[in-house]
């Protein structure tokens, strides 16, 4: 019955990947500032902008909300319709 | 009546849930939440379509500075809530409470930014009447912080509960389903600064 | 059955109607009530629109007035009659068929319930202050411009909206958390099935309306300038945002319907369904497509044109899901015992005159035949085809067919037969003028017209007499029976769902004891069923 206080608890992981993630965020966050800053063409901007705001959304979901770990049904019913309404998005501008 | 309150009862009503890995609770919100995907996305649709079709010179006023910040808090507060729900998941009602308070300060704050930034634009003659730049911008950002305003609502009345001692270690569900909510008006608030602020 | 549930069915009984009650059987029969009253005021409203149009020239009305009355004759058909009720029918039906005791959330469900009584007052209201006139479609600049009562109008179906949603995510959880054991997903009924499908709508459509009328509303009390094009603001914005819940709506309208007539087939040809998966499946193929074609009710908006193609595609492929089912309920009935009951015979109504209804649908899709039949009579015809003769005809299916099992009393059988043949008879008099008044230039949402659709006109007019007509034996069959009809027992039908294993009406807890499902819903003529045992019996050889 060896206590080996390196090896972290389940609680305390969940905690550090929490952390971690947060960190993600907060950097991604502010390299889009920067990015947001730089002036670059529309056409470099947005899909890099677009993919990093989506990066960070999906950590969220993932992370946060715990999709990662819970039944695949509540990602199957999230994931719908953020898909369908990309579609919807795209229809309404353009027509 | 119909209402089994006897505990074996309750479980043995929701055991195809138990099989298939689903909580009632979480599935109903999370198919409420696909609900509010839809819900925002069809004003940020709205928002696009005029956008891109006709782009304003007005949106250079925006203060991508102190909404940047103000998306820095937001975040923070998914994380406050986050570490809330683990500290119950083991048992530590104070540390629930705290971050909970701690959430409730975030809110405040971001919707105070929120407001400062209101408060800017309407200096500068920018309304919901004013343009189809006003009329979109304060509709879609306006509808976030009122879903951030009932979030900030919701965590009081956990608080409260888990004051009472309504959460422990079994049982915690509730505080999830808050998060839930929570870090979803955060997700919307990602997208949102994107798309109205950066791009 | 105990003398106490007996007493209790009856005593006081009709009170607890009246009240917040968090019994799914008790809200059912709240939402069938209710919805068929808005259905007769709903039908009013349509009289008044055929006694204008009987003769050309303005006769009973002014143009206003006219708008009004046909504006509300459609919103109220719409949301506070067909979409309820059939949600109504998913509340008493979901937690018997899958053998369970209530829905997942019970007070959600009366809330559910409660959002409409007050919607409807509201949206009727409305006609004191100026109804809404701008056509249930509401289209921009005309719905932004229009007195009071069509922000009324806006907040009436905003409320209905959200009842419709928060009815979809109990409906889901339910039948994904409270199945009883051994009820698969390939045991579950096809009610089940169209209401998961129809549910899916709910979720994903109608908060798209929701968005787009808030906008409206914004319009019209805040100022703002969405769908003004002098400031920028796009009118077109508002038909993409309309459509993309209001096609979908349409499948929320039928896909229950379906559901309700495959359950009947069955059981009145005693024989096993044809084709049960196809069926299933067809019905979530109808739901996800249903999602992509909204804009083929765009064809003549000015919408871009490269878009037209696409939308006109999907619009028909529909028709192949459609196809499968139809060709599936005709040989469930193929070399079966049939027996012509009046459910039967209104689910045999709704087969020909959906059938109808369907096939103009696919007319429409057709753009060059769009262009010349957009906004006249062909669609009115179209339309009442596939909701009257179709989702109506459904209901009245429904109705008759559960009587028993929600009033423990039998209805009159031969009055039956008589509101279904002067229902059959007057729908088709009613409708089929409108196709040929359509297709000869009818304009709709007219209240005078050019004197060469006279006739047409007429017989409509006198299509509608008849069927106003003949919901009175209906009625009367309804309200007679409850009181005083004679006492049905569990299983009138011999069907073999779950609802028909327990008492009629069924005890508060649904069954006495929860059943254990060991069969699909439809096994006639395999050595179960025989002694009404239905889907809990043990197979012979057990």
């Amino acid at each position: 019955m060896q206590s080996d206080a390196r090896i972290p608890s389940r609680a305390s992981v969940r905690i550090q990947t929490y952390l971690l993630v947060f960190l993600g965020l907060a950097l991604v966050t502010a390299v889009e500032l920067a990015i947001a800053s730089l002036g670059l063409a529309r056409s470099v901007r947005v899909p890099i902008l677009v993919l990093l705001s989506l990066g960070k959304a999906s950590l969220v979901a993932a992370f946060f909300m715990h999709l990662r770990s819970d039944s695949r049904l509540y990602l199957v019913i999230f994931i719908t319709p953020v898909i369908l309404i990309l579609a919807v998005a795209i229809l309404f501008v353009i027509a | 009546m119909h209402d089994a309150t006897h505990p074996a009862e309750q479980t043995a009503m929701f055991k195809a849930g138990d099989r298939l890995g689903l909580d009632h609770l979480k599935l109903g919100m999370w198919l409420f939440l696909a609900s509010e995907v839809m819900f925002f996305g069809g004003l940020i649709s709205a928002f696009l379509h005029f956008k891109i079709n006709n782009p304003s010179p007005e949106s250079s006023l925006l203060d991508v500075v102190l909404v940047g910040i103000n998306t820095f808090v937001l975040l923070a507060s998914s994380l406050t809530v986050v570490l809330g729900l683990a500290a119950i998941q083991r048992g530590d009602r104070r540390g629930l409470m705290g971050y909970l308070v701690a959430t409730i300060i975030l809110g405040f704050a971001f919707l105070f930014g929120q407001g400062n930034e209101f408060v800017t634009l309407y200096r500068h003659g920018v309304t919901l009447s004013s343009s189809l730049f006003g009329s979109s911008f304060f509709t879609l950002t306006g509808f976030h912080g009122l879903h951030v305003f009932v979030g900030i609502c919701w965590a009081l009345m956990t608080l409260a509960k888990a004051a009472r001692g309504g959460y422990a270690q079994e049982a915690h569900l509730g505080v999830e389903i808050f998060g839930l909510y929570w870090h979803f008006v955060d997700i919307v608030w990602i997208i949102l600064f994107t798309l109205i602020y950066l791009v | 059955m105990s003398l106490a549930s007996e007493a209790g069915a009856t005593a006081g009984g009709w009170r607890r109607y009246f009240t917040w009650n968090t019994d799914h059987k008790i809200i059912g029969v709240q939402y069938l009530v209710t919805t068929f009253c808005f259905f007769m005021l709903g039908g009013v409203l349509a009289m008044l629109v055929r006694a204008e149009l009987a003769q050309p020239g303005p006769d009973l009305f002014n143009g206003t007035e006219f708008n009004r009355f046909l504006t509300n004759h459609g919103s109220v058909m719409l949301f506070l009659w067909i979409i309820p009720v059939l949600a109504g029918f998913g509340n008493y039906l979901v937690p018997l068929m899958i053998g369970a005791r209530d829905m997942a959330f019970p007070n959600m469900n009366a809330l559910s319930f409660w959002l409409i009584p007050p919607a409807g007052l509201i949206m009727l209201a409305s006609f004191f202050v100026g109804a809404a006139e701008a056509g249930w479609t509401a289209y921009a600049p005309l719905s932004t411009q229009t007195p009071v009562g069509q922000t009324l109008w806006a907040v009436s179906v905003l409320i209905l909206g959200t009842s419709s949603l928060l009815g979809a995510v109990n409906f889901v959880t339910t039948v994904f958390t409270m199945r009883a054991e051994g009820m698969t997903f390939w045991h579950l009924p096809l009610f089940i099935w169209g209401m998961l499908a129809t549910s899916l709508l709910v979720l994903l459509a109608t908060p798209v309306l929701t968005a787009g009328l808030v906008l409206i509303a914004m319009d019209r009390v805040a100022g703002t300038v969405f769908f003004s094009a002098a400031n920028g603001g796009d009118p077109i914005l508002w038909q993409n945002m309309f459509w993309f819940y209001s096609h979908p709506a349409v499948y929320i309208m039928v896909l229950p319907a379906m559901g309700i007539v495959s359950e009947i087939y069955p059981v009145f040809s005693r024989k096993p369904i044809f084709g049960y998966k196809a069926i299933a499946m067809s019905s979530m193929a109808i739901s996800i497509l249903g999602l992509t074609v909204w804009a083929h009710h765009m064809f003549t908006s000015g919408m871009d044109p490269r878009l037209r193609i696409p939308y006109m595609i999907s619009s028909m492929i529909i028709a192949v899901p459609t196809g499968i089912k139809i060709f599936s309920w005709l040989a469930t009935i193929w070399d079966g015992k049939i027996r012509f009951t009046t459910p039967m015979l209104f689910a045999l109504g709704f087969i020909s005159m959906f059938l109808i209804g369907g096939i103009t649908g696919i007319f429409l899709a057709a753009i060059p035949i769009d262009l010349h039949v957009h906004d006249t009579y062909f669609v009115v015809a179209h339309l009442h085809f596939v909701l009257f003769g179709g989702s109506v005809s459904a209901v009245y299916a429904g109705l008759y067919y559960w009587f028993p099992k929600i009033t423990g009393r039998m209805y009159d059988e031969r009055l039956g037969k008589l509101h279904f043949a002067a229902n059959f008879v007057g729908t088709n008099l009613t409708y089929l003028p409108m196709f040929l008044a359509g297709l000869l230039g009818m304009p709709r949402r007219v209240a005078d017209y050019s004197p060469e659709f006279t006739t047409l006109n007429l017989l409509a007019t006198l299509g509608a007499i008849l069927l106003g007509t003949s919901t009175l034996p209906f009625l009367y069959n309804a309200v007679v029976s409850w009181v005083s009809g004679p006492r049905a027992e569990a299983n009138p039908w011999r069907a073999l769902t779950l609802e028909w294993q327990t008492d009629s009406p069924p005890p508060a807890e649904n069954f006495h004891e929860l059943p254990v499902v060991k069969h699909g819903p439809y096994d006639y003529g395999q050595g179960i069923g025989v002694g009404g045992q239905g889907q809990t019996a043990p197979a012979v050889g057990d």
